[in-house]
């Protein structure tokens, strides 16, 4: 017996190794036992913490790629959107929009490298161009509404017309009140624009949605302008005088998309000539 | 050892464990060279401590890895394999040394060549154990090989670089 403690006492760093070896070998062969799983693996609570917090401290470093693809995420889930939109209006059963019809919107993210909301004309400055596919006229909204239209290209740079412009007019549409009309900016206050020509017959509702209506050559229907804010009335005038609140924040707009439809010069063409038979 | 050796010892011990667990873990060069700064734990512990000591604190270090890399008892493998070869590697390399006085495992006392055979050995063993463990069996000998050969480059060179940097 006594043999056997002193063996044990001059051999306690093998004997203790062995343990610790075959303990290690038990959790690696049985690797869904107990303690695998409810301890020591990184759902721990102590753990998961500390990695969150490590986390947090990355994602400052790469918030710039990941904007950007989020961007450029937005972009093909938009042109899904509208291609499933303009497919299925809401029309007679009968109506059945052709592919090409609905697949006439193209999208393009570009980014905003200058931008003013101050000025009585606005104008607003994004890094793509010609060499990308962008032409004078096509539309540009951002993730959270309309931004305006594009005036003038050279190859790597755009001149955009905010509709915080004094001359820049866009066919709205309400959503609830179900008319169309048209959004002005008065130049005051680059948060709010006014909605003109809507008849005085129609009830308009505070905070109704007003969206781009589908007469016109630029944009898809349906993005959102703003929502009223304001319902003011001169007596003896024929239309209701609408305030909107903007739902495009223009303090901070980083990325936008610019719209192509690539129908628009067949219909232009087909219009022009009944202008010029007339 | 002096309550001051002690706490520095301490310190160096959650720093190398932070540094593994937080920034060393998302480090991999090539898909071959991996980064297991935290043997620096156990390599640097004082010659002083009771093997006993030493392999418990090897066994604790290695499942607080494992831990993260949610692989439960593959480091702590590793690394108590590595505790318990220390001694032996100790008493091979600095035979002289040991007998004569009391040895720190820095890079101050030992110098560059002597630290840098000591730690390589160690690294190299706890690699070997690691990586061979991790393939569970030697069907994929050659990557593993080179895993190995690669990491303890790594491993070894990253800690002689930290060395530079801290004064023990």
């Amino acid at each position: 017996m006594e043999q056997l403690f002193a063996f044990i006492a001059q051999s306690r760093n093998f004997i203790l190794f062995v343990l610790l070896e075959v303990l290690c070998f038990y959790f690696i062969v049985n690797t869904n036992n107990y303690w695998s799983a409810s301890f020591f693996n990184t759902s721990n609570r102590y753990a998961a913490q500390m990695l969150a917090w490590s986390n947090a401290a990355q994602e400052y470093t790469n918030l710039r790629e990941v904007n950007a693809d989020l961007a450029s995420e937005n972009k093909q889930l938009r042109q899904q959107l509208t291609r499933l939109q303009e497919g299925s209006p809401s029309a007679p059963a009968a109506y059945r929009a052709d592919s090409t019809f609905a697949n006439r919107f193209k999208f393009t993210v570009a980014k905003v490298i200058n931008n003013t909301t101050t000025l009585a004309n606005n104008y607003l400055t994004i890094d793509k161009g010609t060499a990308d596919g962008i032409r004078p006229g096509m539309g540009v909204i951002s993730p959270t509404g309309i931004v305006g239209s594009v005036k003038s290209c050279n190859e790597h740079f755009s001149v955009i017309t905010s509709i915080l412009h004094s001359r820049f007019t866009v066919s709205a549409s309400l959503v609830k009140a179900n008319e169309i009309g048209t959004v002005k900016w008065m130049g005051e206050d680059p948060t709010r624009m006014s909605l003109l020509e809507i008849p005085r017959y129609k009830p308009v509702a505070i905070n109704d949605s007003v969206v781009i209506s589908n007469r016109n050559r630029v944009f898809p229907a349906g993005i959102l302008i703003g929502r009223v804010r304001t319902i003011g009335n001169q007596p003896n005038q024929p239309f209701h005088e609408l305030t909107i609140d903007l739902s495009t924040n223009f303090g901070s707009l980083s990325f936008v998309y610019v719209v192509d439809n690539q129908l628009r010069a067949q219909q232009e063409q087909v219009e022009q000539q009944v202008d010029s038979e007339r | 050892m002096t309550l001051r050796e002690i706490s520095s010892t301490i310190l160096l011990f959650v720093f190398y464990l932070t540094l593994q667990i937080l920034i060393v873990r998302n480090l991999v060069l090539f898909d071959y060279g991996f980064c297991f700064l935290y043997v620096a734990c156990i390599l640097l512990l004082p010659n002083e401590l009771s093997q006993t000591v030493v392999l418990l604190i090897a066994f604790a270090t290695g499942v607080i890895v494992d831990t993260f890399y949610n692989t439960l008892g593959m480091h702590a493998a590793a690394t108590v394999l590595m505790a318990y070869v220390r001694p032996l590697v100790v008493r091979v390399q600095m035979a002289q040394r040991i007998q004569e006085a009391r040895v720190m495992f820095t890079l101050r006392e030992l110098g560059f060549a002597e630290f840098f055979r000591y730690v390589i050995v160690l690294v190299f063993i706890h690699h070997s154990a690691l990586f061979l463990i991790e393939a569970g069996s030697f069907n994929l000998l050659v990557p593993s090989l080179f895993r190995i050969g690669a990491s303890a480059l790594f491993t070894t060179l990253s800690i002689v670089m930290i060395q530079f940097f801290t004064r023990n």
